[in-house]
């Protein structure tokens, strides 16, 4: 339990010195922040145009879902891979710390910077609401809202995996990042590859490649089923098909597992080799 | 009690047999506590590979070591607590000042702040101590990263090439710091190409090369052990013939000074009455000390050379 609570103020100490890490908190609170600042300018001249919690959740974490979790994949690298080019990693090592609790740090790392992005959003969610007139339905937050969090907080989790895979198998910033953004570009490709294919097994894979799952886990269609239904009876009346989702529960299960084995493979690879 | 014990310690880089490279070849040495070891090689022999597995960052492929007697993941770990270490270059987050990095060390061995400033004291910086580290020399650079060996106190401190890179004076600051340690009673082991340098502050060196231990032992063993002589006569070219042919010697080398032979029997008596039998009149006949870099250079160039190879 100690050395928990020496990995928390070093890796701290480690980002908050770090200008690159203020910059992507700020940027992530300003692309969530500014659709809410414009929906509460709206509600303050405009008496119908209510903004309030906890109908407005859906709209906060809308604008979260769209870079949290790749800010957090990014973050994570970023946080991560330079420590092997700066040999701070070894470093660590040399000074007392095992590889295992050195990975162990960075996994403390993402768990913060989820909490942390998490509670960004919340932050301005609830001082949107606030700053703006009139009040919601009842309650501050209905069972849908958190199955949307947890989507968000999943999806971060996963790319946030992915970034440290990346890191301890790369041990270089910049060929991680590049091989991040290469591969959501290719499964981009080949999700579109499968979903022409008029293949049913193949189209429903599609929807389990991981960065796929973790768009789902941010749609709200997959979260509220009232405004599914709502979309859908739209869609018909345009004579399109209507749209599903997989149930939430699936996606999360499939997510933690992909995670999981992420976050595997990146200790495996810390463990077996020298610094 | 010793500090460090190595026994067949090997490691190969790469698994696939035509790329890997045999860096450290069952290397065995002792470092008992309260030495300061030296440990001399020429590029690529192997040094950084091996303080790199005695600190835990490089995982051996055969042989063991241990520390303090400790042996065992958990065991090592814990011997590490006594042990402060450098490895090649000073290793520190470019963006964070002197004193930050040094917290983060501290942090790592549960060390306090008073002591932070304490060893920012002992190598000098306390004046740059709140810039970033991105922006020291690199004599500040080793400076700190002393200073960073020295957070928990520690019983052993391993130091690659500590001088590395440094002027005449950084060096001597550092011989400074290594002497007071060794003063208090702390076991140093440290790596270096700097002969003299070694010379002077070692009680005990090590030589490797290619890998492999070539000699070990005491200081003036491994430069004095052999009973080497230096010899003189009008004519030179005669002298070394003469030598050459000599069954009590068991090499035998020219310089500029004469004649260096080394004597399996240190009999000099007979190397006198050899001689004169052979015409050749000595005008010079002493004991021959060699400077740690002769030896060096000897042993590192391939011609191992019995007068200086010692049982450890
Ligand atoms: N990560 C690595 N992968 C493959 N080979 C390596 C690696 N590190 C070192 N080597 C090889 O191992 C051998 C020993 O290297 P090492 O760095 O231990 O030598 P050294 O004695 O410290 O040299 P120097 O005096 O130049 O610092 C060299 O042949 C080197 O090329
Ligand atoms: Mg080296």
């Amino acid at each position: 339990m100690k050395i928990l609570g020496v990995l928390l103020r070093i890796e701290w100490l480690k980002a908050a010195k770090r200008r690159t890490f203020w910059v992507a908190v700020g940027a992530f609170a300003a692309f969530t922040a500014l659709p809410v600042v414009e929906r509460v300018r709206n509600a303050r001249s405009d008496p119908n145009a209510v903004y309030a919690l906890p109908e407005s959740w859906p709209d906060i974490l809308g604008s979260a879902t769209g870079v949290g979790p790749l800010f957090v994949g990014v973050l994570m690298i970023l946080l991560f891979a330079p420590e092997f080019s700066w040999r701070t990693a070894r470093q660590n090592v040399i000074d007392g710390l095992s590889n295992e609790r050195f990975y162990a740090g960075k996994a403390v790392v993402l768990v913060g910077l989820v909490l942390l992005f998490m509670g960004t959003t919340v932050l301005i969610g609830v001082g949107g609401t606030m700053l703006s007139p009139g009040g919601g339905g009842p309650g501050f937050i209905r069972p849908s809202d958190l199955s949307y969090m947890g989507g968000l907080a999943l999806g971060m989790l996963v790319f946030g995996s992915a970034g440290m895979m990346l890191s301890a198998h790369l041990r270089s910033s910049g060929s991680a990042l590049a091989i991040l953004l290469l591969y959501l570009f290719v499964e981009e490709v080949v999700t579109r590859l499968m979903l022409g294919a008029e293949i049913d097994a193949l189209r429903g894979a599609a929807e389990f490649l991981p960065f796929n799952l973790v768009e789902d886990l941010g749609d709200d269609l997959a979260h509220y089923p009232d405004v599914l239904e709502g979309v859908n009876a739209d869609r018909a009346e345009r004579g399109l098909a209507p749209l599903a989702f997989l149930k939430v529960g699936v996606l999360a299960v499939a997510a933690l597992t992909y995670s999981a084995s992420f976050l595997g493979r990146a200790f495996l690879s810390m463990r077996r080799r020298d610094l | 009690m010793h500090a460090i014990q190595t026994f067949d310690l090997t490691k190969r880089y790469g698994t696939r047999a035509v790329k890997s490279v045999l860096a450290v070849d069952r290397v065995s040495f002792v470092v008992e506590q309260g030495q300061v070891f030296g440990f001399l090689g020429p590029n690529g022999s192997g040094k950084t590979t091996t303080i790199g597995m005695l600190v835990g960052t490089i995982k051996p492929t055969g042989g063991g070591f241990d520390l303090f007697g400790a042996s065992g993941p958990e065991g090592l770990l814990n011997a590490r607590a006594r042990v402060g270490a450098t490895l090649e270059t000073p290793n520190f987050y470019p963006y964070m000042s002197g004193r930050d990095n040094l917290r983060i060390a501290a942090g790592v061995k549960g060390v306090g702040r008073p002591r932070i400033e304490e060893c920012l004291e002992l190598v000098g910086l306390s004046a740059r101590a709140k810039h970033r580290f991105k922006t020291y020399s690199l004599g500040m650079k080793q400076r700190l990263a002393l200073a960073a060996t020295m957070l928990s106190d520690p019983e052993l401190i391993i130091l690659d090439e500590p001088a590395n890179g440094l002027d005449p004076q950084g060096i001597r600051e550092i011989r400074e710091i290594i002497r007071t340690l060794a003063d208090r009673g702390k076991t140093i082991f440290l790596s270096s190409h700097l002969l003299a340098e070694v010379e002077r502050t070692c009680s005990h060196v090590a030589i490797i090369r290619n890998g492999r231990i070539v000699t070990s032992g005491a200081v003036a063993e491994v430069v004095g052990g052999g009973s080497a002589v230096l010899l003189r006569a009008e004519d030179t070219d005669a002298l070394a013939g003469a030598m050459e042919a000599y069954p009590d010697a068991s090499s035998m080398r020219r310089t500029g000074e004469g004649v260096i032979a080394a004597l399996e029997s240190g009999d000099l008596a007979s190397v006198t009455r050899y001689l004169a039998g052979h015409g050749i009149y000595l005008s010079h006949l002493a004991p021959y000390r060699p400077s740690l870099e002769e030896v060096f250079i000897d042993i590192t160039r391939g011609a191992v050379d019995p007068m200086t190879e010692i049982a450890s």
